[in-house]
């Protein structure tokens, strides 16, 4: 079973689920993922408080699934449920209160965290911002996650978008592409096509990309001008970094692009 | 009489209800009534069988819920039942 071509799917437990309904939604999910093979990555995100905590990671290390996203991670939060989580399973630590932008340099180090992600909503709702789709409000929450996750190696992802207004997406795609996310949370299926299109690189970015990096070994130099732009070690390597990814996608066809 | 009811009558889901009976008895309603009425009645037996309930009245109100939906519907009833009966 394909989903909308995401990469990966986050069966909710949490706000999602209302709280006369926890089990029934551990049942639904213990039943569908033990009678169908999906081909995503599926994570469930669990409740942060109990009596639903426990049942929860109960379940869950009992469940053919990749990992669990905890929602407000904090690091005593992580540090309490790391052990308790089967090995196999990647933790997908959910930034979304205050205190954990003062512990994420820590948070980042864990090593069972593979990912950062931002819940932006959550935040809103205690620092009371006012979020839009310029980002503004959440400028300095999507920069934090970038160093953290950048500092140590972890993905990042960021937060959805919850209108269904495909400009306003446009727009707040645009916000966390341009910071160096990884990748974007969609909260509705017509999403998805949006947000993996602006993650992709495009056929045009990768063209000028292998344009750097062709003139670059013709010149045999690290310093020179293309197309009117400075070309210097760093621009070099941000090409190369994105061919490398442009490569992780499929997109390159074995053009000899290595440094 | 005790009642217990799990689900929704969306499309694609099903609403069980359980009922004190002195035998098993399992009603059906579906929207799919005719290709797997059979089918139905026997996921609902099987997953009665797994908590071995003999004696209950089962009432599937079922709007194309695939198995799975089913069983999670159901195996949900049955622990709100016990929670509330003992």
């Amino acid at each position: 079973m394909e989903i909308y071509e995401a990469d990966a799917v986050i069966i909710d437990f949490e706000d999602a689920v209302n709280v006369s309904e926890k089990m029934e939604a551990r049942h639904l999910t213990e039943s569908f993922l033990n009678n169908h093979t999906v081909s995503v990555d599926i994570y469930v995100r669990i409740n942060s408080e109990e009596p639903f905590l426990d049942e929860d990671i109960t379940l869950i290390n009992q469940l053919p699934i990749q990992g669990v996203v905890v929602p407000k991670s904090t690091e005593a939060f992580l540090k309490k449920l790391l052990p308790k989580f089967k090995a196999s399973l990647d933790v997908l630590a959910l930034i979304e209160t205050p205190n954990a932008f003062f512990e994420l340099n820590k948070i980042a180090q864990m090593k069972p965290v593979k990912s950062l992600l931002l819940g932006a909503e959550d935040l809103m709702s205690v620092i009371g911002g006012i979020r839009d789709e310029s980002g503004l409000a959440i400028n300095y929450a999507r920069s934090a996650l970038i160093m953290a996750g950048r500092a140590h190696g972890k993905t990042i992802i960021d937060t959805p978008w919850v209108s269904l207004d495909e400009n306003q997406l446009q727009e707040d795609i645009k916000c966390g592409q341009t910071l160096g996310f990884d990748g974007k949370m969609a909260i509705h299926p017509n999403q998805v096509i949006a947000i993996n299109e602006a993650f992709s690189p495009s056929p045009k970015a990768i063209e000028s990309a292998l344009r750097i990096l062709a003139m670059h070994k013709k010149k045999g130099s690290m310093r020179f001008s293309l197309d009117g732009k400075m070309v210097d070690k760093p621009i070099i390597q941000q090409a190369q970094n994105f061919l490398d990814k442009a490569k992780q996608y499929g997109l390159l066809s074995g053009e000899n692009y290595d440094l | 009489m005790k009642t217990i009811s799990v689900g929704t009558l969306e499309s694609s889901d099903c609403l069980i209800t359980l009922k004190s009976a002195q035998t098993l008895s399992i009603d059906i309603d579906s929207v799919v009534h005719e290709a797997f009425y059979d089918h139905i009645k026997a996921v609902v037996e099987k997953t009665l069988a797994q908590y071995n309930i003999e004696k209950i009245q089962v009432i599937v109100q079922d709007k194309g819920a695939l198995d799975y939906t089913i069983i999670a519907r159901l195996k949900s009833a049955i622990e709100r039942w016990r929670e509330a009966h003992g």
